[in-house]
C-alpha cells in the first residue's frame, strides 16, 4: 500500500481530486533519494495531516 | 593583447596575439577561428534503468547515464543540474512512462532549488495508450553556485513506470546549455 492509499484509508472520504495537481490539497512527492513518498503539503481545511505513527498502522 | 590586421593574397587576418582569430576574404566573408567560440556548459542526460513510481507523486525522474557534460555540472548521484557558471540556460526534458490501466493526468515540471518552478505538459483525461512522453523546455537563471535544476514527473494511472527502451532518444532525459550570461 502506498502513501496515497494509507492516507485513503484514515480519510475514505478524500478523493483522487484532492491529490490531483494542481487543484488537490495534498501535495506527495519522492526525491528519489531513498527515502521513499513523503507528504509535502496538507492545505485540507478540516483534516489534520496523519502522523506517522497512523500512516504506519496502516 | 596585441591585435593586428594583416593582409593576405585572397583577403585579411585578425590576429590577437599572434593567432589567427578572423578570417576575412576578398568578398567580405568573415570565418572566425574556433577560439572565438567559447565553450560553455552543456550537458545531455538520460535514464538507463526504469524507474517505478506512486501514482499521483510527484517524483524526482533518476537520470544517471551522460551522454556529454561538458563541465561536469550533471551530478548523477542526485540527478539535478547544478552549473559553475552564472547565466541563462535554455534547459529540456522528456519523460517516457508507461501504465497498466487507468491514465487520469501526466504532468512534467522543472525544480528549481527544491521547488517548482515550471510546469511543461499537463494532460488530463487521455486514452491509456502507453508508453506515452511528455515533455518541457524553458529558460532558467541560474546563479553558478548554490542554483540547482531536476526533472520531476506526476503520473496519476494504474502503476506508472519511466520505462526505459533500448531506442534511446525515447527515454526519459534531460540536457540543456548556457546561452546568456
Amino acid at each position: 500500500m502506498n502513501l496515497k492509499e494509507k492516507i485513503m484509508v484514515i480519510y475514505p472520504e478524500l478523493t483522487d481530486d484532492d491529490f490531483a495537481y494542481p487543484v488537490g490539497i495534498i501535495k506527495i512527492q519522492n526525491d528519489s533519494d531513498g527515502k521513499g513518498d513523503y507528504i509535502k503539503e496538507w492545505n485540507h481545511p478540516t483534516l489534520a495531516q496523519p502522523t506517522e505513527e497512523e500512516l504506519n498502522d496502516n | 593583447m596585441t591585435i593586428s590586421i594583416k593582409p593576405t593574397a585572397s583577403g585579411s587576418t585578425i590576429e590577437q596575439d599572434g593567432s589567427t582569430i578572423l578570417t576575412v576574404d576578398g568578398s567580405g566573408n568573415i570565418t572566425p577561428s574556433n577560439q572565438m567560440y567559447p565553450k560553455v556548459p552543456a550537458f545531455d542526460v538520460y535514464a538507463s534503468a526504469s524507474q517505478s513510481i506512486s501514482n499521483s507523486v510527484w517524483t524526482k525522474v533518476t537520470l544517471n547515464t551522460e551522454t556529454y557534460d561538458t563541465f561536469n555540472c550533471f551530478d548523477t548521484s542526485n540527478n539535478k543540474f547544478q552549473p559553475n557558471v552564472a547565466g541563462y540556460y535554455q534547459l529540456n526534458g522528456q519523460i517516457r512512462f508507461t501504465n497498466s490501466s487507468s491514465l487520469i493526468q501526466m504532468v512534467i515540471g522543472f525544480y528549481k532549488n527544491g521547488s517548482i518552478l515550471k510546469l511543461g505538459s499537463n494532460l488530463r483525461d487521455i486514452v491509456s495508450a502507453s508508453p506515452m512522453q511528455i515533455t518541457i523546455s524553458h529558460l532558467v537563471y541560474l546563479n553558478g553556485t548554490s542554483d540547482y535544476v531536476e526533472l520531476y514527473g506526476y503520473i496519476a494511472a494504474t502503476s506508472p513506470v519511466l520505462t526505459y527502451t533500448n531506442a534511446n532518444e525515447a527515454n526519459s532525459s534531460m540536457n540543456g546549455a548556457l546561452v546568456s550570461i
